[in-house]
């Protein structure tokens, strides 16, 4: 029984019968008391009358609805606007956690971008036999049309999303996969925190809680620092695919909070390889593109012809190093998720130092042994495609049945370098609001923190996007599979 | 400011005032009718079709023009783009494709207006609640306007969608009411019907102080020439020439484009230009000439700021 249902045994309270089970729990602990982090927390919660904390969680909805946050879903055609779902308890991680966290992550994106800058260029590791040739070229991402040109001061990642999660088992994290190319949801991180600090001011005054907000002002530093031109103050946009986008809330958003212009691609000409933007007086030199636009799509001439969101000769002006472009080109070479399971092999080759966070045991389907060991455990397993993301292309074994298991199964065969399989991770879990009983319920969740890299040092807010999955049992955190995300606190105080 | 944003800024504008319009007309004609013999009934909703522009859609539609009808049309209808939803649709599209540019009040009021007008929908709300939120939406949004945003160029480019919107408007309405009373259709019930335009154009209070009787020449000379009342002709070009002024940097008596220049020829007309003339002249062309001139600056400012060809 949890110690609410003791301290008021009369009432029916949030957290009375909460059982955090046999997964490990980010809140409460085995015992049923909380954990230190989360005290100042779940005295707040512990004694709320269930209509306040309801009368809350509408306040927060309408506030989002209001604001127009929303995500596209594209099921009948035509999108479909939807609000991201957001619980209102929030995950909450140790400091001492969270130092072990960043400088893992840290170290895992110097170690990226080195990978990147190696194989775009000397491709020493290639010649040293760290990783197989043909695994890295055979990657739906890698850009032949990179090797050779020098990006700005070098820098490939500068913004990534590295999912991690926690195992039950042994309370350890581990990285479940990069996202190197144009990671979405830092918004959700901003905009929840904003809601949660207007729905439960007095929680952050017991707990105390580290600050996200100068993610905008950091990541416009950076951007700044690759123009081209120096000596001018630099043109930075955003590039978008536009409205339709299912991100497109958040493109407006950091560009409202950098203070730089959102652009899609036919608001960019270029003439002579240099970018400019069509702005009622006439062509205005742009210097840096924070693009949120895929490789394939960005310059019809170089990659995908006929794409209506890119900008015609857009490659030619990069080449010519008329403009900055963040990420840059080629990204997706390391964030495959077949590359995934050399990053630790990457940290010790390029850093000499042992990984600090772990990945999840992975089965290339491209080696013949692994590819024999993951047909014969399919229903146990979780199968990836390799370049797919936002839990596409993704089969979880133990929840599927017989038919999807044989579909899987063929599409295995056929193309294993495509695959990959892992272990199902038993997440750890944050309580949540389940509207079912008026109460909490544990629930499995991820965290995606966001990493910034200027060249020199990496620089994560704390924190990041805790996403839970709000059905009972699931394991699947993503918005597109019925997810929600919760505000992330990592507390300042040493533990 | 980019050219794309520049035109959705105009165009927030030009649906804005439409959107409000549109319910000022169907409100105003829904509550004269109510006293009216019902044998004019058809007589009096085909014309409000009329001066929404979109007569020829309505009856691929719907077999008659009643109440029902042009409430559903005018109001909802998401074949019609110049229904009141759907103008409020297309306002909200362009304010979130730019919400980055435009204050947070101002997207959080036209996205709020939008989920009201579409609930109305759902909930099958009367005619008149359904235009008075739409009114006071419109209301709103010159409010949090001119409440939260800096006068720069964005500005300007709201500004001048609204008043043209709203002169093109105004110039409708009269041509349309004026053509019925010229047929005769209506003669037992003039006044009525221009007290019902005077109030349309929320100019009623203000007619009654200043000519007191009703006549068609006077409620003319308000809605074409009045240089106080803001729903007038003459009042709106005013401010359009005033907007396209500030985006260019012209100075008063020149021009910097042919949206300039047009807007600046027909204000002078309205200036200078007596009631009686534009009478002598006949009305009804009078309009129609001032109609064509309203879409020609719309088609100019498009010319000269959202879709310039680039020389490369």
């Amino acid at each position: 029984m949890s110690s609410a249902a003791s301290i008021h045994p009369s009432d029916q309270l949030l957290f009375t019968g909460y059982d955090p089970g046999s997964f490990y729990d980010e809140l409460i602990a085995p015992s049923g008391q909380p954990r230190a982090c989360a005290a100042g927390m779940y005295e707040q919660l512990a004694t709320m009358p269930l209509e306040v904390f309801e009368e809350r969680r509408k306040l927060a909805d309408l506030s989002y609805l209001v604001q127009g946050i929303t995500f596209t879903v594209y099921n009948d055609g035509r999108g479909t606007e939807r609000l991201f779902p957001f619980d209102l308890v929030p995950r909450i991680i140790p400091r001492s956690e969270w130092d072990v966290i960043e400088r893992g992550l840290a170290q895992r994106v110097m170690a990226l971008n080195l990978y990147l800058q190696d194989v775009y260029g000397p491709q020493r590791i290639l010649k040293d036999r760290i990783i197989p040739r043909n695994l890295v070229f055979s990657c739906k991402h890698f850009r032949r049309e990179m090797v050779g040109i020098n990006v700005p001061r070098e820098i490939y990642i500068h913004v990534s999303g590295i999912d991690l999660v926690r195992d039950s088992r042994t309370g350890q994290y581990l990285v479940l996969e990069d996202n190197a190319r144009s990671p979405s949801g830092i918004s959700y991180v901003l905009e929840n925190r904003l809601v949660m600090r207007r729905t439960f001011p007095r929680a952050f005054e017991v707990s105390e809680v580290m600050p996200v907000d100068h993610y905008p002002s950091e990541l416009s530093r950076i951007l700044r620092s690759l123009s081209p031109r120096t000596g001018e103050r630099p043109v930075i946009v955003l590039l978008t695919p536009g409205l339709y986008n299912s991100a497109y809330f958040e493109h407006s958003f950091l560009a409202q909070e950098m203070g730089i212009e959102l652009v899609e691609g036919r608001d960019l000409v270029v003439v002579d390889d240099v970018v400019y933007m069509k702005t009622i007086h006439g062509l205005t030199r742009v210097d840096v593109i924070y693009r949120r636009v895929d490789d394939d799509f960005l310059d019809p001439l170089a990659f995908r012809a006929g794409s209506l969101v890119g900008v015609p000769g857009l490659i030619n002006a990069y080449r010519a190093g008329n403009i900055a472009l963040a990420n840059a080109i080629g990204t997706g070479v390391a964030d495959d998720k077949a590359i995934y399971a050399y990053v630790p092999a990457f940290i010790k080759y390029y850093l000499g130092e042992d990984p600090i966070l772990q990945n999840v045991d992975t089965y290339l389907c491209s080696n013949p042994s692994d590819l024999c060991y993951v047909l014969d455990h399919l229903p146990e397993l979780v199968v990836k495609a390799v370049g797919e993301s936002g839990g596409y292309g993704m089969l979880m074994g133990p929840s599927s049945d017989k038919r999807t298991i044989e579909d899987f199964r063929e599409r295995l065969v056929a193309d294993p370098r495509n695959y990959i399989a892992q272990p199902v991770i038993p997440l750890s879990r944050v309580p949540s609001f389940d509207p079912a009983i008026g109460g909490m319920s544990p629930r499995h969740v991820d965290l995606r923190p966001y990493c910034l890299y200027d060249g020199e040092k990496v620089t994560i807010v704390p924190g990041g996007l805790t996403r839970v999955a709000l059905q009972r049992g699931s394991l699947v955190v993503n918005s597109s599979q019925g997810g929600g995300s919760k505000d992330t606190w990592v507390l300042r105080g040493e533990e | 400011m980019l050219s794309r944003i520049a035109d959705s800024l105009f165009w927030i504008g030009r649906y804005m005032e439409r959107a409000d319009n549109t319910a000022r007309i169907l409100d105003v004609n829904y509550h004269m009718l109510l006293e009216q013999p019902p044998n004019t009934y058809k007589l009096r909703w085909d014309p409000l079709i009329a001066v929404t522009g979109e007569r020829s859609r309505f009856y691929k539609t719907y077999q008659e023009a009643s109440a029902q009808t042009a409430f559903d049309f005018l109001g909802f209808c998401e074949e019609n783009p110049n229904s009141i939803a759907q103008c409020i649709v297309n306002a909200r599209e362009n304010a979130r494709t730019i919400r980055d540019r435009i204050s947070r009040e101002l997207w959080e009021d036209i996205n709020s207006l939008y989920h009201r007008v579409t609930r109305m929908r759902d909930d099958d709300e009367s005619l008149s609640r359904f235009c008075d939120a739409v009114k006071r939406g419109g209301h709103r949004f010159h409010g949090v306007c001119d409440a939260t945003l800096a006068r720069d160029e964005g500005w300007h480019f709201v500004e001048a969608g609204c008043v043209l919107e709203r002169a093109e408007m105004t110039a409708r309405i009269l041509d349309v009411h004026y053509h019925q009373l010229l047929e005769g259709i209506l003669n037992e019930s003039r006044s009525h019907l221009w007290m019902a335009v005077l109030k349309s154009v929320a100019a009623y209070e203000f007619y009654k102080r200043q000519y007191g009787q009703i006549e068609p020449t006077k409620v003319a000379e308000l809605l074409l020439l009045d240089a106080r009342h803001p729903r007038s002709v003459r009042f709106n070009l005013s401010a359009l020439q005033s907007s396209l002024h500030a985006i260019s940097g012209s100075v008063p008596g020149t021009y910097a484009n042919e949206a300039e220049r047009l807007t600046g020829k027909v204000h002078e007309r309205l200036t200078y230009d007596s009631i009686e003339e534009i009478f002598d002249g006949g009305l009804h062309n009078f309009l129609t000439d001032l109609q064509e001139t309203c879409r020609n600056i719309g088609e100019q400012v498009t010319r000269a700021y959202f879709h310039y060809a680039v020389v490369a």
